[in-house]
């Protein structure tokens, strides 16, 4: 279980994380996604103690990290770059690691052959390739068995075996019971192996919701339209409640979770001009894009305050995008 | 939600047992620093540094040992070729210390060290302790072998070594101290500022540079004040461990003025450990404070 609650970095004038808060729960596996830049690397961080929030904080289990007596024993953390001195063997990194706590090298050589290290475990790190590298972070988050994961990227590298291995992995640590929270900035790779989702984009929440439901809200067959009356046809729109409300740059309405002829119907019910309707289908790839761009803006119905187009505060995208992933 | 409980997936009984303990993280160091090869490298040149300057003055001894016809002159020189290669291991020393900690920083290392020791401070201390006791226990046992080897050679020379003399073993065990401090002193630079260069020149900057600096203000200034100052740098403070000087003149340090304070080998360990102890202050507040 990992409770983030109102999480803010700020480097100088620069917002890295802005009030992210959310909940990691076990017996599932959490997809954390974004962009690159969104700040995955450095919420985890954050969790482990390695950086700390400006205003915020971040519990693991119940307590801040830094609390626990034996750290490594609750939370396994990969994390993103290579955490490891280069010109150390695998095996004696995760021996100094596991001597930290007291783990033996009975646990050292299980974790060796549970990533697949055996042959390499005696050379040095530094001519380790990507995926080798990953393989050890992921043997150095299971030295204390821990009953929560965080992997940053942990598909980064790999081949299409070694990814399908970290599927299967997090997949059968999650239905262990254990909390796996693992970030990607590929759609397509969570759609596969998480559960549920967290989607971050400039240090904002999102979305937080199961991953079939941020799916479907993102990725639903939706309808462009065009009208020189847009603000009547979207105060129409909002009244229905499943409806998600898209401006784009060149001043139409993308519109999810409505077909084209309940569109038409209701805008020819209140004598709205229409210019375009059409009918559009989206990737998975497309639909995760628009959930992350500036131009989500506000959602139909939710709890967010209706916010004017073409100008609303981020902040309500937000919570407009978590509230309709939830009521779905 | 904030009382909720985690349960413990089933397979956690085969590594249960203790978490972080200030013995277990000194283990762990102790695994890193024995696991680099640049340790290995730089302990074995401070040991060659150290016994074969010996050797090597020793050898050439009747070149410095031309007038030393007392006992006493003999054995000033006989410790001073003895301890001859200090000042270059502590130079070696100077780079390791910085190494041990900058090497964190640069290949990442430091993320999963403060990981593992979230709380930082037992690392850090584990880590000094570590640097600087290793680093004493090869010095010390590299001038035994010096003292061993030069020994005979000095014989050969004419020059007598007193090994009944108390003030040979002081200095003896300082230039081995003089050693291991400098590494801890750079170590404390090298935690301060991180980058491994920077820290290596850092170190560098004070062992080897810091020392002419002094030399050459001596000299354009030669006041009392400013021999009585550069006792206090570390490089300074690391000789008068081990100087062995004869009627108040050394032959390891610029002769002082009238009134310019010389500090004894106690107070020189005062110094050193007081220089060890505000570096390494700094550098822990500021490694805790940092983000990684």
């Amino acid at each position: 279980m990992i409770e983030a609650r109102s999480l803010t970095k700020r480097y100088g004038s620069k917002v890295a994380l802005d009030d992210v808060s959310f909940t990691v729960r076990p017996g599932v596996v959490t997809g954390f996604l974004g962009p690159n830049g969104a700040g995955k690397s450095t919420t985890m961080r954050m969790i482990v103690g390695l950086d700390r929030p400006t205003s915020g904080s971040v519990t693991v289990n119940g307590r801040p990290y830094a609390d626990h007596r034996a750290p490594l024993r609750e939370v396994g953390v990969l994390l993103d770059a290579k955490a490891v001195h280069s010109g150390r063997s695998a095996h004696d990194h995760l021996l100094a690691m596991a001597a930290t706590h007291g783990i033996g090298k009975a646990r050292v050589r299980e974790v060796i052959a549970l990533t697949g290290l055996e042959s390499v475990a005696k050379k040095r790190v530094g001519g380790f390739s990507l995926g080798m590298g990953q393989r050890l972070g992921i043997a150095a988050a299971l030295l204390g068995d821990p009953a929560t994961l965080i992997f940053d990227e942990p598909v980064n590298g790999l081949d299409p075996e070694g990814v399908v291995w970290v599927r299967t992995l997090a997949r059968h640590l999650a239905s262990e019971g254990r909390t796996v929270f693992l970030s990607s900035h590929l759609m397509s790779e969570m759609a596969q192996t998480a559960d549920h989702l967290i989607v971050l984009g400039r240090g904002r929440v999102l979305a937080d919701a199961p991953v079939s439901s941020v799916i479907a809200q993102a990725s639903g067959d939706g309808v462009r339209v065009r009208s020189p009356h847009l603000a009547q046809l979207s105060d129409l729109l909002r009244s229905r409640t499943e409806v998600v409300v898209t401006t784009t740059e060149d001043g139409a309405l993308d519109l999810r979770g409505v077909t084209a002829a309940q569109v038409g119907e209701a805008a020819a019910a209140q004598g709205i001009v229409l210019h375009e309707l059409t009918p559009m289908v989206r990737s998975l790839e497309e639909a995760y894009m628009t959930l992350t761009q500036d131009s989500v803006e506000y959602h139909a119905g939710g709890t967010a305050p209706a916010a004017p187009a073409g100008g609303a505060p981020a902040a309500a995208d937000a919570a407009s995008a978590t509230t309709s992933g939830a009521t779905r | 939600m904030t009382t909720t409980t985690t349960p413990r997936p089933t397979t956690h009984a085969h590594t249960a047992g203790s978490g972080v303990s200030f013995g277990h993280v000194l283990r762990s160091e102790w695994i890193k620093l024995r696991s680099l090869r640049s340790t290995a490298w730089c302990f074995a040149v401070i040991a060659v540094l150290l016994i074969g300057f010996a050797a090597l003055g020793a050898a050439l001894s009747s070149v410095f040992a031309g007038g030393a016809s007392t006992p006493e002159q003999q054995q000033s020189i006989a410790v001073t070729i003895i301890t001859f290669g200090s000042p270059f291991a502590q130079l070696v020393a100077a780079v390791l210390g910085a190494l041990v900690i900058t090497g964190e920083y640069g290949t990442g290392m430091v993320r999963s060290t403060f990981t593992a020791v979230p709380r930082r401070t037992a690392a850090l201390v584990a880590k000094v302790v570590l640097i600087g006791g290793s680093t004493f226990v090869v010095s010390l046992v590299a001038i035994a072998i010096a003292l061993l080897v030069a020994t005979p050679l000095l014989a050969g020379q004419d020059v007598d070594v007193d090994l009944a003399d108390g003030r040979l073993w002081v200095s003896v065990v300082g230039a081995a101290a003089a050693v291991a401090f400098t590494a801890m002193i750079s170590f404390g630079l090298g935690a301060i500022i991180r980058n491994g260069a920077a820290g290596i020149a850092a170190a560098i900057g004070v062992v080897f540079v810091l020392p002419i600096i002094f030399t050459i203000a001596q000299g354009l200034i030669a006041k009392g004040w400013i021999y009585t100052l550069n006792e206090f740098t570390p490089p300074q403070a690391a000789t008068r461990l081990y100087d062995y000087p004869l009627d108040g003149t050394s032959m390891l340090t610029m002769p002082g003025v009238d009134g310019s304070l010389v500090l004894e080998p106690w107070q020189a360990l005062l110094v050193l450990v007081g220089w060890v102890v505000v570096l390494f202050a700094i550098a822990l507040a500021l490694v805790k404070r940092r983000d990684v």
